[in-house]
């Protein structure tokens, strides 16, 4: 057999072996992987590499090497799944560098980090300044994850004690012109819905570039003709601003009326109104 | 406008308004939106009763605006 032919098969077999290997060793991103796994990784690509160039080596020698490093990345990985312990030992521990404000600096040390190596990992943090931590722990990755102090913290809506409504993911419904039906069952729509829909914005399917639908059953779309201007859905605006004009209407009819019972009668509708707008406004906000 | 048409026109927006809540709630499908909506579909529908007998009670003190 020439030597080309026995590369050329050598190299496809491999490059099968190692692609199931990989797939069976777990699909784990890159960056997470820990120092073991990174080297059986390594040594499998490097054993693949050094037999298919090489046609005077055996064969087997190759598959035999591969397969008993596999194994034992293999077993590893899944030994570490079942007890803490092991897991501790090949993915390393985390060290803590900042508590409750305070500098840690035995731990510093022991990692090996200097003052400015710390200051250095909390600006990529948008840290400037130690004394705005609360809490920063350096990973097993060599990634430093910092916790500000509660007043440094973005706000968000628990703290001004606001409710949100519940927000599920959009829909694509429609990719290069074409309708994409599971994602529109997802959303519990169907095709004859999507067609209603735009004939009321008077666009064709094979016009629209994308479509979504967002979790109140509004389509929004970006078509190719960019000329075209599409209306944005304003249905739920539309309806608090109904509410709320109606409830101001009612307010002044409340105070134009000098008939008591005409007034008690507006004013409790009034307030109805408003009540039915503050359980609403969550829901109808863009 | 006269008052009477000015109820009026209220009490027609409060129609649309109870009309666009039933349209959310029939194209939406989140439970929760769903039972908000139900009840602040009771309230407008209350509000609407209301007005309604508003509407009634002018247009008899003031017939001659009758529309």
């Amino acid at each position: 057999m020439p030597e080309w032919i026995s590369i050329i098969i050598r190299s496809i077999i491999l490059i099968t072996v190692l692609f199931f290997f990989v797939k069976w060793l777990g699909a784990k991103q890159l960056a997470q992987l820990n120092i073991f796994e990174t080297i059986s990784g390594i040594v499998l690509g490097g054993i693949a590499a050094f037999h298919t160039v090489d046609p005077y080596n055996s064969f087997y020698y190759a598959l035999l090497a591969m397969f008993v490093w596999f194994i034992a990345a293999f077993t590893i990985e899944k030994l570490s799944l079942k007890s803490k312990r092991i897991r501790d030992f090949t993915d390393g521990k985390s060290t803590v560098f900042i508590q409750n404000g305070k500098i840690m600096e035995e731990n510093l040390k022991k990692e090996g980090y200097s003052t400015d190596d710390l200051l250095q990992k909390l600006r990529d943090n948008n840290q400037f300044l130690a004394s705005d931590v609360e809490f920063a722990v350096l990973e097993p990755t060599g990634e430093l994850n910092v916790l500000p102090k509660k007043e440094n913290r973005p706000i968000t809506l628990k703290d001004l004690n606001m409710t949100a409504a519940p927000d599920k993911e959009p829909q694509t419904v429609i990719a290069d012109g074409n309708i994409l039906l599971e994602p529109l069952a997802n959303a519990s729509l169907n095709p004859t819905w999507l067609e209603a829909e735009l004939e009321k914005q008077n666009v064709t399917v094979d016009n629209v570039f994308l479509g979504q639908v967002d979790h109140k059953g509004q389509l929004y779309l970006d078509l190719y003709d960019d000329h075209i201007a599409v209306p944005e859905p304003s249905q739920s605006a539309l309806l608090l601003a109904s509410m709320k004009k109606c409830q101001a209407d009612l307010e002044l009819f409340s105070l134009a009326t000098d008939n008591p019972q005409a007034k008690e009668l507006y004013n409790r509708n009034q307030k109805r109104l408003k009540q039915a707008i503050e359980r609403m406004k969550p829901y109808l906000k863009a | 406008m006269t008052v009477g048409s000015e109820v009026k026109t209220c009490y027609a927006t409060l129609k649309s308004i109870e009309a666009g809540l039933d349209l959310l709630h029939a194209s939406t499908t989140e439970q929760d939106l769903k039972t908000t909506i139900e009840e602040v579909s009771q309230l407008i529908k209350d509000a609407r009763h209301d007005i309604h007998q508003q509407v009634i009670h002018i247009d008899k003190q003031e017939p001659q605006y009758k529309s």
